[in-house]
């Protein structure tokens, strides 16, 4: 039996978010959400699993941290400037280099993270994909057997949704 | 869990009342047990490191109110409400300033010393004037700003006046609070090493107070939760975000204390370095210099980057409990030297705890009776009423 795809487009978010709920509810599947904002209404109703993203930024500022203090020990050894006694290789002001480079690299992790957990780059075109999710529409493209697909379009547009159905 | 927009359980009763009561005696016999001991300065060190500490407490707790007020936050307004509570100890706090009066010749070391023009600032009428003017301005406004905030949650206050004059209130005291620490910071801790400064020690003294005015909102908070359980006015997200605040503020101390610490080592100035080779190289006080930066800073930031923790009330009252803890160290880091000497032990014994407990059942029991006649402080997140008809 083949899948038929339904995209209902939302004029805001706490509709999406009752339609998201109840097309999960029937036992239908929510496919993919399209939102003009960060939404974390959103993300909640969907019931993703934790984001693994954090782990990338901590690792990245650990490793930052300890990296910085490297650096500049590195660097101050090259060349021995004896400045009013105090030692080369300091501590106290090499903390300075530490915490911005623990900074930095939570930056870099934090990307690196958001770059491979969405899978990005995406060169392909989502083809159900309406525009208007980058204005002022929520998106929300749930599937279903074929044959289901009335009820489903019945369901979105019953939340308020503009619907349109596409094949598999 | 959705929260319970009526009122919360009332705390006092006779068993809390005898509970605060025999604290509030420990503290008293402590206070006079050092007193007439060999060593009276170590009572009124005590004396002052505890008005410092639990005014600190009160007057931080106060702003996080002015602030979120300010910032139209509405996630925060049970917070607020809490928050409100610690006005409740105001007036003590005055009554303990002024007796700091009494114990002048163990509190001010500069009483006898040369002080190379300094005398002009440092002399007790100008010190005691300025200091509790302040203390009086900074706490009306307080008064006033949370008579307005109570007075709009309940019914029976028509006068309470409107949102915007709670934000000119609300500004009012947000300044008086940083220009009013900055003062105490100054006059009560810095001074004690009257020919030692840091142009920072003001904005340091600020922050600090609002570290902990957060960590007691939340151990109240947390009280209030538990006691009130299904029935609580507050939602785990509410946990959350003041956990961040307070994970932030641990920050921002930590940040204003290398602030300081590094322009001296930089300049390597005796006169500085003096300060701070005493409180953190010396014995007895280098291993407490390591212990207070462990328990305020890298204890918290490690335990706080967890999510989970922060919506737990008992382990934050734990955590907020052993920061505080360690900011009541840190004060004694700070005075002890300049009061008690480079002795065999470190300044502090079970009478110093004594009196603590005296302050903290003092700060309990105005807690619980401000809560149990504002029931109505403790409301859910939103628009008070007034803030509505004005929208």
């Amino acid at each position: 039996m083949g899948k038929r795809f339904v995209m209902g487009l939302f004029e805001n978010e706490n509709a999406a978010v009752a339609a998201v709920a109840a097309v999960t509810e029937k036992a239908w599947n929510v496919e993919k959400t399209h939102s003009p904002i960060p939404s974390s209404a959103l993300a909640e109703a969907l019931k993703l699993k934790k984001s693994r993203v954090g782990y990338f930024t901590l690792a990245g500022g650990i490793f930052g941290f300890f990296f910085g203090f490297v650096l500049a020990g590195f660097t101050a050894t090259r060349w021995d400037l004896i400045v009013s006694g105090k030692p080369i290789v300091a501590l106290v002001p090499f903390f300075i280099v530490g915490f911005e480079f623990t900074i930095l690299f939570a930056v870099f992790g934090n990307i690196i993270g958001m770059l491979t957990q969405a899978r990005l780059p995406n060169w392909k075109r989502d083809r159900f994909y309406d525009e208007r999710c980058s204005g002022e529409h929520f998106g929300v493209l749930a599937s279903c057997p074929e044959g289901e697909e009335k009820n489903l379009a019945g369901l979105l547009t019953a939340h308020g949704g503009e619907v349109t159905v596409h094949d598999a | 869990m959705m929260p319970d927009t009526g009122n919360i359980r009332p705390f006092s009763g006779k068993a809390m009342g005898i509970v605060c009561g025999i604290l509030a005696v420990i503290g008293i016999a402590s206070f006079a047990i050092l007193l007439s001991g060999g060593h009276p300065e170590r009572a009124w060190q005590a004396y002052l490191i505890n008005f410092l500490f639990w005014s600190a407490i009160s007057q931080g707790a106060l702003v996080f109110s002015a602030v979120m007020h300010l910032t139209r936050a509405r996630w925060s307004r049970p917070l607020a409400g809490v928050a409100e509570s610690f006005t409740a100890f105001f007036p003590i706090s005055l009554l303990l300033f002024l007796g700091l009066f009494a114990g002048r010749s163990y509190l001010f070391p500069w009483l006898e010393m040369d002080l190379h023009g300094k005398e002009v600032w440092l002399n007790l009428p100008f010190l005691f004037t300025r200091d509790g003017l302040g203390l009086i301005i900074l706490y009306m406004i307080g008064f006033v700003y949370v008579r307005s905030a109570t007075g709009a949650r309940s019914v029976k206050d028509a006068d309470a006046g409107g949102p915007q004059r709670r934000t000119v209130l609300a500004v009012l005291y947000v300044l008086a609070f940083t220009f009013v620490l900055s003062l105490l910071g100054y006059d009560l801790v810095m001074a004690m090493d009257p020919h030692w400064y840091s142009t920072l020690f003001g904005g340091y003294t600020f922050v600090k107070a609002f570290y902990i005015g957060l960590g007691g909102i939340i151990i109240l908070a947390a009280a209030v939760h538990l006691r009130n359980g299904e029935h609580s006015p507050f939602e785990k997200k509410q946990f959350l975000d003041i956990g961040k605040l307070f994970l932030a503020f641990c920050l921002l101390w930590a940040d204003f204390f290398y602030c300081q610490f590094v322009v001296i080592w930089y300049g390597n100035i005796p006169e500085e370095t003096v300060y701070v080779i005493e409180r953190t190289m010396r014995a007895p006080y280098r291993m407490l210099a390591w212990g207070v930066f462990t328990v305020c800073f890298i204890l918290p930031f490690l335990i706080l980057l967890n999510r989970k923790i922060k919506t737990m009330p008992r382990a934050m009252i734990m955590l907020c409990s052993i920061v505080m803890a360690g900011i009541w160290l840190e004060h004694l880091l700070l005075i002890g030297p300049a009061l008690s000497g480079h002795g065999e032990g470190l300044p502090v014994g079970i009478w110093d705890v004594g009196m603590s407990l005296g302050f903290l059942g003092i700060m309990t029991w105005v807690l619980v009776r401000f809560l149990d006649r504002h029931p109505e402080s403790v409301t859910a997140a939103g628009p008070l009423a007034d803030e509505k008809e004005a929208q």
